[in-house]
């Protein structure tokens, strides 16, 4: 495979490129014409659909090719998340397509069909569409589980109306449907043989802030809620920066770090707008309509397509900031985070590993890899419990006495991560930690010492970065918010970074924040990965309701291209599920999230104690 | 008590031999060297390792050493002090015994961490009673045990070279090597072993040749002087040293560092140093002549002051700046380098200001001729010259020996 061509397909579906996320602006054609397809998602999907021959250059697909300016935008996105360079794709693509015109080549018409013709009355003639360019986009998902599916049309919606004629037109004709967010979810759960409704062009977001909801419609991403909440002094409990806020609230409901605080589940919501598989409306606090608030540990089928969801605005404090406290053991660190929890000390909790840390400070593979060796061998750091909270909590968590990297700290590490590679004097940090582990985070002025040997700046954590890219990338990291917690946090467009290296596939339970059981269920997801060859890694876990339960997630990585480690993440997803069954059975206070999905809205309590 | 012997002077069919502990250590290692060098025979004991067997580690050490050719003289045995018949088996155990050698005990956990107090006690005390355990089997004629001159106890000015104090100590290696030396004088005497204790105070490396494999105590300091300059010398150099004057840090026109660094110590005091060489030719001699129930002080009769110490570490350094603030600390705010710095010698602190006196009579009488080399700037230079040289111990992770420090 070429290099092109591996870009193409390495494309991790995130959605990233779809939301404004670096203030450089996003491909333009994407929001003029709507469809993943116009997007360079959506163009890295086609071109290796082109080039392979599975498809035939289609009239929307030279549109799509032509859509394209080679503005450079997607490469700032991608390579920011993957290090992937896609307008090297999008220039592959456009010649493809140039030249395939230029030799004469024909160009296929989509076919006349009448049941389109009803979806495009009901929508408007541009907003469905069977052009196999264009739903070639709509096909597939790098996910291990996922097979190809092309579907027969695709249809962007803008009201509820227009989504409920649909479902009751379906529903009618006994079309299948699936309903489609920013990405494309990596299990499969978006492709269909039918219909794909993408849910994009509801972007309804109107503030009621007397009392305290934002109302958040279908094709809202979470960064731009939380944008507009953020500029006006509020936070709202959102996940992944480019997922759809109603999809996701359905499909898997908002966990984030922030869940100590604002909860999970029901725990965000005031009210959201459904409509049902026949077509019918409801909405979750009519006295009549469908009791989504429960919970059954079964697998469920999506109670219709959320609309619209009225979120809770939560309050900020001008004092927020964001620490990291390391531990030596993963007990100490969920005792820590526990305690915090219980306490109700801070808003967001998280214990997370080196890896981790490591991928989200670094803007580059190899950075990463020095940066955990750096966490790992040399200032001894197996876990780290990040906390947002206001200077109460932060003066708290010292007057219990830990040692903390601050935001200061952070900040210098973060901009001065190059530096550490060969900084020796790190070695004399175990020195005067024999009687305090990381005693030396204590010191009077360490963060200011640190910024003397470090050096910290864009220009030295850019270093590695692809030379053409470093001044937008220096510039972007000389705004303050690319190293503020609070903001990395809240908008979490760091966590992306996660599947960098390779993709990922993750293990999420719900379970009693106990560090043995915690421990137990790591060795046995560990276990899983090393029999199946794979790597492997703690993502993250976050106590949830004053610390009596907490949400692990343990991932896979796989290499979206190589067929047998495919196979071997699909075996391992597999052998996991049975190691959570197992323990769900036994314990009987273990959920798992394959349970969650389509109940994303039942009440937390439901979720964990039912 | 008063021995059947004194020490043993007397080789058996022309040769010496040994079991020793500890010498894959800093001064067990050079301990060995020397004894090997002087024609003994040695068993050494040593903790089995999974990454580098015992064997090679002390090859390694042999090699540093110059003695690599010797090591035919060495029998390694992996032993686990702390099982029944030090882990091996019983006819290993019983062929050990059936030597019937004198025993030189120096493996010891020298760190002073209140959190490793476990391990420490373990390897300090409870370890010590595998070997005493094998002295008795065995009914070696001599044991000698290396101490330490801080087994006194804070609470006294003057030590004499009498059995250990009963505290207060400064941290648990010096408590748990106070227990040992209990341990020792209470099983032999009960045992009727002959023994003696040799109490070296703070080791450095070689007066002459300025070699070492140990990198803590006075590297530590230095050491740490040394990245703090490298810290601000990077910064006035690549960055412009916006922060190297905002803490009062500038290059002056000869080249040296302006460096402001007070360290703060409760009173005045002196240093106890002596160099390996020292501590490997006394030990040599008391190994020899020890008189059984005596105790030695290998310490320094004109023990350093921080002052002095803190004149030599400019000089080699090339900074200037360096100040002793001696008794209670004043208001004023440590800037960020001189919190660092005071927080990286605070393990050290009780012996940089020492006020203790070791009494040195009976080990002069035993070792007549031998001289404490005084701690020079000329010794001292060429012992941090060395220590740069191998990186602190870090370049001497390969070859020849393993982990310096």
């Amino acid at each position: 495979m070429d290099d092109v061509l591996t870009t193409a397909k390495s494309c991790r579906h995130y959605a990233m490129c779809k939301i404004d996320f670096l203030g450089s602006g996003i491909c333009p054609s994407g929001p003029e014409r709507g469809y993943d397809s116009f997007y360079p998602q959506g163009r890295m999907a086609l071109y290796p659909a082109l080039a392979e021959g599975r498809i035939p250059v289609t009239a929307k697909a030279v549109e799509i090719a032509e859509s394209c300016d080679l503005c450079g935008k997607c490469d700032y996105q991608c390579y920011f998340i993957t290090e992937l360079r896609p307008s090297r794709v999008m220039k592959e693509l456009k010649d493809f397509v140039a030249r395939h015109l230029s030799s004469g080549g024909a160009v296929e018409r989509a076919p006349e069909d009448p049941l389109l013709r009803e979806i495009r009355a009901i929508v408007g003639r541009e907003w469905a569409e069977n052009d196999r360019g264009i739903l070639v986009a709509y096909s597939g998902d790098p996910g291990p589980l996922t097979r190809p599916r092309m579907p027969a049309c695709v249809v962007l919606p803008e009201t509820r109306a227009q989504v409920a004629s649909l479902l009751k037109l379906f529903h009618e004709r006994g079309i299948p449907w699936a309903v489609r967010g920013n990405g494309s979810q990596n299990m499969g759960l978006v492709l269909s043989d039918g219909a794909v409704i993408d849910m994009s062009r509801m972007k309804d977001l109107v503030f009621d802030e007397k009392n305290w909801v934002v109302r958040v419609g279908a094709g809202v991403s979470a960064f731009d809620v939380q944008g507009e909440a953020f500029r006006r002094g509020y936070r709202v409990n959102v996940a992944e920066p480019a997922a759809l806020v109603c999809s996701n609230v359905v499909c898997s409901g908002i966990f984030s770090t922030f869940m100590p605080a604002y909860g999970t589940g029901a725990d965000n919501i005031v009210d959201a707008d459904f409509v049902a598989r026949d077509g019918s409306l409801f909405s979750l606090s009519d006295k009549a309509a469908p009791n989504l608030f429960a919970f059954h540990p079964t697998d469920t089928e999506s109670p219709g397509i959320c609309t619209g969801v009225s979120l809770k605005l939560h309050p900020t404090t001008t004092d927020e900031t964001g620490i990291l406290v390391p531990f030596d053991s993963l007990e100490k660190a969920v005792g820590f985070a526990k305690d915090c929890s219980v306490r109700r000390i801070g808003l967001a909790i998280t214990i997370l590993g080196p890896e981790y840390v490591s991928v989200f400070l670094s803007p580059t593979k190899r950075q990463a890899a020095e940066a955990k060796e750096i966490f790992t061998e040399k200032l001894g750091i197996p876990y780290l419990v990040l906390l947002i909270g206001d200077a109460h909590a932060v003066r708290s968590v010292a007057e219990m006495g830990h040692p903390m990297f601050d935001q200061r700290l952070f900040r210098a590490i973060n901009l001065g991560l190059p530096s550490l590679r060969s900084a020796r004097w790190l070695d004399l940090l175990g020195g005067i930690s024999a009687d305090e582990p990381y005693a030396y985070l204590k010191i009077p002025g360490f963060a200011e010492m640190a910024e003397v040997a470090l050096s910290p700046s864009p220009a030295r954590l850019m270093e590695d970065v692809d030379p053409d890219l470093r001044p937008f990338f220096e510039r972007l990291y000389a705004r303050p918010e690319m190293t503020d917690l609070v903001w990395l946090n809240t908008f979490r467009i760091l966590s992306s970074r996660m599947g960098r290296e390779k993709q990922f596939s993750v293990n999420i339970v719900y379970l009693p924040l106990e560090a043995k059981l915690i421990g137990e269920m790591i060795g046995e997801f560990e276990r899983v990965a090393e029999h199946h060859r794979l790597k492997h890694d703690l993502g993250f876990i976050t106590p949830i309701d004053e610390g009596k339960r907490c949400v692990l997630e343990y991932d896979y990585f796989f290499d979206q291209n190589d067929p047998d480690e495919i196979a071997r993440t699909r075996l391992a997803a597999m052998d996991a599920g049975a190691v959570i069954e197992s323990y769900s059975a036994r314990l009987g206070t273990i959920r798992w999230i394959r349970h969650v999905v389509n109940q994303g809205v039942s009440r937390s309590e439901n979720l964990l104690y039912t | 008590m008063s021995g059947r012997g004194r020490g043993t002077a007397v080789p058996r069919g022309g040769e010496r031999a040994f079991v020793l502990t500890g010498a894959t250590g800093f001064l067990g290692g050079h301990l060995m060297a020397a004894l090997l060098e002087r024609g003994d025979r040695l068993v050494v004991l040593g903790r089995p390792s999974k990454s580098v067997p015992l064997a090679e580690r002390i090859s390694r050490f042999l090699d540093w050493s110059g003695q690599g050719d010797r090591r035919a003289r060495v029998e390694p045995v992996e032993a686990n002090l702390l099982e029944t018949d030090c882990g091996l088996s019983a006819d290993r155990y019983a062929e050990l015994k059936a030597r019937a050698w004198p025993i030189i005990h120096c493996a010891s956990d020298t760190r002073f961490s209140e959190l490793k107090r476990r391990e420490i006690t373990e390897a300090n005390v409870h370890g010590l009673r595998g070997v005493l355990g094998l002295a008795a089997n065995s009914r070696t004629p001599f044991f000698h045990y290396i101490s330490t001159a801080y087994v006194a106890g804070s609470g006294r000015s003057r030590c004499p070279e009498s059995p250990a104090g009963s505290g207060p100590f400064t941290n648990v290696y010096e408590e748990t090597k106070a227990r040992a030396e209990v341990e020792v004088r209470e099983t032999c005497t009960r045992l009727s072993i002959p023994w003696a204790m040799i109490r070296p105070s703070i080791v450095y490396g070689d007066s002459r040749t300025g070699r070492s494999t140990r990198f803590n105590a006075i590297y530590f300091h230095v050491k740490s002087l040394q990245f703090i300059r490298d810290i601000y010398l990077n910064d006035l150099r690549t960055n412009g040293g916006r922060k190297s004057r905002e803490h009062g840090v500038s290059l002056d026109a000869d080249g040296v560092l302006h460096l402001p660094l007070r360290v703060f110590l409760p009173h005045r005091g002196r240093i106890n140093l002596i160099s390996i060489d020292y501590f490997v030719a006394a030990a040599l001699v008391l190994i020899d002549r020890a008189e059984a129930g005596a105790v030695y002080h290998l310490t320094s009769d004109k023990p350093g002051t921080p002052d002095e110490l803190a004149a030599y570490c400019e000089a080699f350094l090339k900074i200037r700046g360096l100040e002793i603030i001696y008794g209670p600390r004043d208001g004023t705010a440590l800037n960020p380098p001189e919190a660092l710095l005071n927080k990286f010698i605070e393990a050290y602190r009780p012996y940089l200001a020492d006020t203790r006196s070791f009494d040195r009579a009976r080990t002069e009488r035993a070792t007549s001729g031998l001289r404490v080399p005084e701690l020079t700037y000329e010794s001292f230079a060429r012992c941090m010259d060395y220590a740069v040289r191998v990186s602190w111990g870090a370049d001497l992770s390969g070859s020849p020996w393993p982990g310096g420090s």
